[in-house]
């Protein structure tokens, strides 16, 4: 019985936010962050353990595998587009992946935090199932890894779309290429909002971070001493 | 009926998702099941292994809804009242501000390689 309040709850909060995103149009409105935050005082105000909220709430978690892998149809539909942009795709995942691998320990060095949590950091850009292990693997605190992964993606979805206006990246391919490296599937689903292009391209850009990422990760930390 | 053919093709995507856990455990490679599992997909689809049609309706009803399956993975922030301090703060900043960094570069190297490309062909 909670386990369907909980799962209704959920779906319930989500359909609500999406209208009211869609009638403000804002980028602070997004639904997934409004919803997180609805529902997060909700299980606080009624003192519900995140264990508790799992037991229907993890009927939908179960399904973000399954969406992962649905991300293949929107690549091979523009799969004639990756094909002639090969180069551009691959420099600009690379860029990306060094950036974040690298900026998080230095801005963390610069303000003096420890070498755990800086390791903790290393993996954020990448989508969580591969964050989490990666972090094991370098010493990082995975589960505060998550929550790292989480800030990076709401980062990329609010703040994002004015970046980009800003430093005049307007193309699908540059735009889908920001939105993958640096917020993963999270950004990914913001950067539907730009249409199938731009979003097959962030979920390339996410698949090949996370492959990347994967090997480069770790010998990241090995290289420089971190 | 397209209701069904929608939750028919819904399963056919776990499938290839259990798959793509079944080939992470059995390397144990970090690279997620649902990557692996992507990849596979898009190979099938490539070489018509799979035709477009057997997952079409089920992976744009899928996508629709995407930003919904995050949603139990970030309520989990609630485990973490810690980051409602200043270090957490500050953490979140250190993170933002790096995020930012990288939609620079990787939007900014990826348009001006596209760029260039056109202006030689």
């Amino acid at each position: 019985m909670l386990a369907i309040t909980m799962f209704l709850l959920t779906i319930g909060v989500f359909l609500l936010m999406t209208r009211l995103y869609a009638r403000l149009y804002h980028p602070l409105f997004v639904p997934v962050l409004t919803s997180t935050v609805v529902i997060s005082s909700v299980l606080i105000l009624f003192q519900i353990p995140y264990e508790t909220y799992m037991t229907g709430g993890g009927w939908i978690d179960s399904m973000l595998g399954p969406a992962v892998v649905a991300l293949a149809y929107p690549i091979f539909r523009q799969k004639d587009v990756i094909k002639a942009h090969m180069v551009p795709i691959l420099l600009g995942v690379l860029a990306g992946l060094c950036t974040a691998l690298l900026t998080g320990v230095w801005f963390a060095k610069l303000f003096g935090i420890d070498r755990t949590v800086s390791l903790t950091m290393v993996p954020k850009s990448l989508t969580t199932p591969v964050a989490i292990p990666v972090s094991d693997q370098i010493g990082g605190i995975p589960s505060m890894t998550i929550v790292f992964t989480m800030i990076a993606g709401f980062t990329g979805i609010v703040l994002g779309p004015l970046l980009l206006r800003l430093i005049k990246v307007d193309q699908p391919l540059g735009r889908g290429m920001a939105f993958g490296s640096a917020s993963h599937a999270l950004g990914t689903s913001k950067a539907f909002e730009y249409g199938e292009e731009s979003a097959s391209m962030s979920s390339v850009a996410m698949s090949l971070s996370a492959v990347f990422g994967s090997v480069i990760g770790p010998l990241f930390v090995w290289l420089f001493h971190i | 009926m397209k209701l069904l053919k929608i939750i028919i093709q819904i399963a056919v995507l776990y499938g290839i998702y259990f798959l793509g856990e079944g080939i992470r455990s059995l390397l144990n490679i970090p690279i997620p099941g649902s990557i692996i599992g992507l990849l596979l997909l898009f190979t099938a689809l490539s070489l018509r292994i799979i035709p477009v049609e057997w997952i079409e309706n089920g992976a744009r009803f899928i996508l629709v809804y995407l930003p919904l399956f995050f949603i139990p993975a970030t309520v989990g922030v609630i485990n973490y009242p810690d980051f409602l301090s200043w270090t957490g703060v500050l953490l979140a900043g250190i993170v933002s501000l790096s995020t930012l960094a990288t939609m620079t570069a990787a939007g900014m190297v990826s348009q001006y390689f596209q760029n260039k490309r056109k202006e030689v062909h």
